[in-house]
């Protein structure tokens, strides 16, 4: 398959998004979108949300209450020790560890649902279209069959939106 | 909200995107300064001479040490609350400040967690030491074992501390650890050595900047910033209940949990500005870490040090009003005078008093001034661990048991060791990671610049 792609590079946050809303206008859809760092309106042009805080809120109950039963498995059932003839369900003092094992927990969690939902990995084969993304670029992709009827006013779009560069270039993976 | 007409532009010098990641990345690309090996040797041979103090202890035992039946704590767990308080600073820079909105903590964060790191593991070295016998430190893990199964006592703020201190160690690691990736990838993509972009991409995990990239990695950032906020406050209140729920004279306070908290947040703060004067000094950093990110943290200095010399100040009025005679004699026998004297005034006046010099603009204004205090500080934190460890101890209930308390050189060996072993983090740091968090500074460039050539800037909150 052809995986050849236009690529629009922008010098500024404010020409990309200009450039965005004007494709979006003209009904071309975009590949994806690469910035130094994160811009909130490029999140929302792309439409896309994400569940992370709910996923971690599932993940906080979780710890919460499975920490609190292995602690009541352990201090009640299991194992049973007589401390100065305090009850050996204590549960207030069962908070501490629960609330730091809850917080754990969460991170943990978090941080593998992040690696395999952003798909972050080491030793994956990315795909970076201009490698001037990371530091001062703000590139813009199309999928070429997609826009392929327009491609020369595609073009002209991002020109005149005060694209730096536009190329065409097929991408492949890299290590 | 961010004006930079009030407070100035955060980031100096007009610089383009491209310059600031090629300022940052400089020192990974420069070869090694003279002063940096220098440093690093004399680290290594701090490390050492704490290494073969923690062999003897293991090989002899904790009878290599100056405890007795009465301080049966002394520097290790002084040392271990100094280094966990000055581990605070990462956490509190990095998630108080994000979820305050406080944008002139981009600078300043990626150094503040890095030492977060490298204290809190200095520190857990102690109390594993202390436990006598450390080849069975895991024994303090829940697991199912061969006796009984035995397990933890879930009561102890002992085994808290050890939850508090591991999950916070995994915790700030992992939060540090992925606001750089973004930075490795711009490492890799900027190498020009196939050896360093090899590295560097191994490090950034595949790392694009694409917008599904960035929608999880903030995403994460806040949830792990709103969670481990907590942690911020829990973990030194955790230390603190070690000292509070006992018995002991000058120990047994409600106020214990907040002061030490408070305490931590001020130590970790002094640390963060020693340590962000040298690296603006040796690395020229002027137009990241600006006079005024340093007046910032002079100005939280100054408040805190006000609370420090309230909580003393509280600590010593509820010993009299509380009518006990033993809290009397400790704070005002043992303490105010007596034997300890030396140390307990070292403490206020290195944190309560000499942090208020920086009410004058020409001390704030003055590097070498604000070094000198922030090295005072540190100081002062180390003589409050003192004071309550050992003056507490050395004179409790029976007088029969009263002793001195002095360290031998083993002791005072780890804590070089310890100094040594953080030095050598943040040596490596300084030269293999980038100390400014790259893509965070490229994000507030434009919100907070004086230029007016630049256009309005599109929000970034």
């Amino acid at each position: 398959m052809n995986n050849n792609h236009i690529i629009g590079v922008f010098d500024d946050e404010d020409a990309l998004m200009e450039a965005v809303h004007e494709v979006k206008q003209k009904g071309f859809v975009i590949g994806e979108i690469y910035t130094p760092y994160p811009i909130h309106e490029v999140i929302e042009a792309m439409g896309k949300k994400t569940r992370f805080t709910f996923a971690a809120f599932l993940y906080g109950l979780f710890g919460a209450l499975g920490i609190l039963a292995f602690m009541y498995y352990t201090a009640v059932i299991d194992w049973p020790v007589n401390y100065g003839g305090k009850p050996t369900n204590a549960f207030p003092s069962f908070i501490v560890v629960a609330v730091v094992i809850t917080i754990l927990t969460v991170t943990i969690l978090s941080l593998f649902t992040f690696s395999a939902r952003a798909k972050i990995y080491p030793g994956k084969a990315y795909i970076l279209p201009d490698a001037r993304s990371t530091d001062d670029k703000f590139v813009m992709i199309f999928d070429k069959s997609l826009s392929v009827n327009n491609s020369g006013d595609l073009e002209g779009v991002l020109k005149g939106k005060g694209a730096v560069e536009v190329y065409e270039k097929e991408l492949k993976p890299q290590k | 909200m961010y004006k930079a007409e009030v407070r100035g532009p955060l980031i100096l010098g007009d610089k383009n995107y491209r310059q600031i990641s090629s300022d940052i990345i400089a020192p990974i690309d420069q070869p090694t300064p003279n002063w940096w090996k220098a440093v690093f040797g004399l680290s290594l041979l701090m490390a050492g001479f704490g290494v073969f103090a923690m062999y003897k202890t293991v090989a002899e035992g904790i009878g290599t040490w100056g405890v007795n039946n009465s301080v049966a704590w002394g520097w290790e767990i002084i040392n271990f609350v100094w280094w966990i308080g000055i581990g605070h600073a990462g956490t509190a820079f990095s998630i108080f400040l994000l979820i305050l909105r406080q944008k002139w903590r981009t600078s300043i964060n990626r150094a503040a967690e890095a030492m977060t790191v490298f204290a809190v593991a200095a520190a857990a070295i102690f109390p594993a030491l202390h436990m006598g016998r450390v080849w069975l430190a895991f024994y303090i893990f829940p697991y199912p074992n061969t006796r009984g199964p035995l397990w933890v006592n879930f009561n102890s703020p002992l085994f808290w501390d050890f939850i508090a201190i591991s999950a916070y160690l995994l915790i700030s690691a992992s939060f540090w650890y992925f606001g750089m990736v973004p930075d490795f990838a711009t490492i890799r993509d900027k190498a020009k050595s196939k050896v360093k972009k090899a590295v560097y991409g191994f490090f950034a995990f595949g790392w694009t900047g694409s917008s599904r990239e960035w929608l999880r990695y903030e995403a994460l950032s806040y949830v792990l910033g709103g969670i481990a906020a907590v942690l911020v406050v829990s973990v030194h209140s955790i230390v603190s209940t070690d000292f509070a729920v006992s018995v002991i004279p000058g120990w047994h306070t409600t106020v214990f949990p907040p002061y030490f908290v408070v305490g931590a947040i001020f130590s970790g703060f002094a640390m963060v500005m020693t340590l962000m004067i040298v690296i603006r000094k040796m690395y020229k950093f002027q137009d990241y870490v600006t006079d005024s990110h340093l007046n910032a943290i002079a100005k939280i200095l100054i408040f805190i040090s006000l609370i420090m010399g309230t909580a003393y100040a509280t600590e010593i009025f509820i010993a009299w009003y509380s009518g006990s005679q033993y809290e009397m004699f400790t704070f005002f026998k043992n303490r105010i005078t007596g034997d300890y004297t030396f140390q307990f005034w070292a403490m206020v006046v290195c944190n309560a008093f000499i942090p208020q010099l920086f009410w004058f603009k020409k001390v704030r204004q003055n590097l070498t001034f604000a070094f000198i205090i922030s090295l005072f500080i540190n100081l002062g934190m180390w003589y409050e661990r003192f004071n309550i460890i050992v003056t507490s101890l050395s004179k409790d209930y029976l007088p029969s048991s009263w002793v001195t308390y002095h360290p031998t050189w083993v002791e005072v060996g780890t804590y070089i060791g310890t100094m040594g072993i953080f030095l050598i983090g943040v040596l490596l740091f300084f030269r293999f990671i980038p100390m400014i968090a790259i893509s965070e500074v490229k994000g507030v460039l434009k919100p907070t610049s004086l230029n007016k050539n630049v256009q309005k800037p599109v929000s970034h909150e």
